[in-house]
């Protein structure tokens, strides 16, 4: 895999439900520790972007371009939120991941290279020179 | 469901690699479409730059994060292939225009979420809060 990225990578924050059964003292320290990590990251310059999801929104999909509902509120999947980072390697992405206050409670953090390129675009190039080969 | 929204709305596209099963003819023609989308919904204002996601990554799960895997973010039709961030005020603009994507036609899903105003954990905190001081009085 190739580790190094100029484009940076998005965490995406996996879990919807962990915090419900937090004792009120619990639920604000994590918040006021995962506050401290994202301005320090943001200081830090390694943070550029980082937004909480309400959980409520809607699906469309398909050809027939259907409208339905969540779950976001229960899924352990769900994404609850995201941060976009500023760093140039999947192995800082990790370890900034790994500092992640909701880790003890079950949340997981999905690490994830972003894309130099629509990869439609990619995908075009690669089908050229298959051809030309 | 609040209808209204300052902070926007986030579209996550989730999709696998079906892009890899097109002609280079359709892929290019596609690609097109997407490109005159974009660039309409940018010139009205109503989104941001959105990006692609790269299908690999890990997920760090565990106390201190001790748990390192790896996707699947290729092969399943769940993963998050990318995202577009939309500044309009209704979930109904969001969904109406995420029901406009072009890649939409070829199967997939854009799941359409509103950005939270305040962190759901804050919210959380001030409940409990407001809990205890029921219960005391």
């Amino acid at each position: 895999m190739n580790t190094q990225n100029q484009n940076g990578y998005m965490l995406l924050f996996r879990g919807n439900d962990w915090y419900k059964s937090l004792s009120p003292e619990e639920t604000q320290k994590v918040t006021d520790q995962w506050m401290a990590w994202f301005r320090r990251l943001t200081d830090q310059g390694k943070a550029v972007a980082g937004n909480p999801l309400e959980r409520e929104g809607k699906i469309v999909s398909g050809k027939n371009r259907v409208v339905s509902d969540g779950p976001f509120a229960e899924s352990k999947e769900a994404i609850g939120g995201y941060f976009l980072l500023d760093v140039a390697s999947l192995d800082e992405a990790v370890a900034i991941a790994q500092e992640c206050p909701g880790l003890p409670y079950g949340i997981r953090v999905e690490v994830r290279p972003v894309a130099a390129e629509c990869p439609m675009a990619s995908e075009l190039k690669r089908e050229a020179e298959v051809a030309t080969a | 469901m609040n209808t209204q929204n300052q902070n926007g709305y986030m579209l996550l596209y989730r999709t696998d690699e079906w892009y890899n099963r097109l002609s280079r003819e359709e892929l290019q023609k596609l690609m097109d479409q997407n490109k005159a989308w974009i660039e309409r919904l940018t010139a009205q204002g109503k989104a941001k730059p959105g990006r692609a996601l790269e299908r690999r990554g890990a997920i760090v799960s565990g106390k201190n994060g001790r748990f390192i895997t790896d996707g699947p973010f290729a092969e399943s039709k769940e993963a998050i292939g990318g995202y577009l961030v939309l500044d309009v005020e209704t979930i109904d603009e969001a969904i109406a225009i995420a029901q406009s994507s072009p890649g939409l036609a070829y199967g997939g899903s854009i799941e359409v979420r509103p950005v939270a105003e305040e962190c759901p954990l804050d919210v959380r905190a001030r409940e409990l809060a407001r809990e205890e001081q029921l219960a005391m009085a």
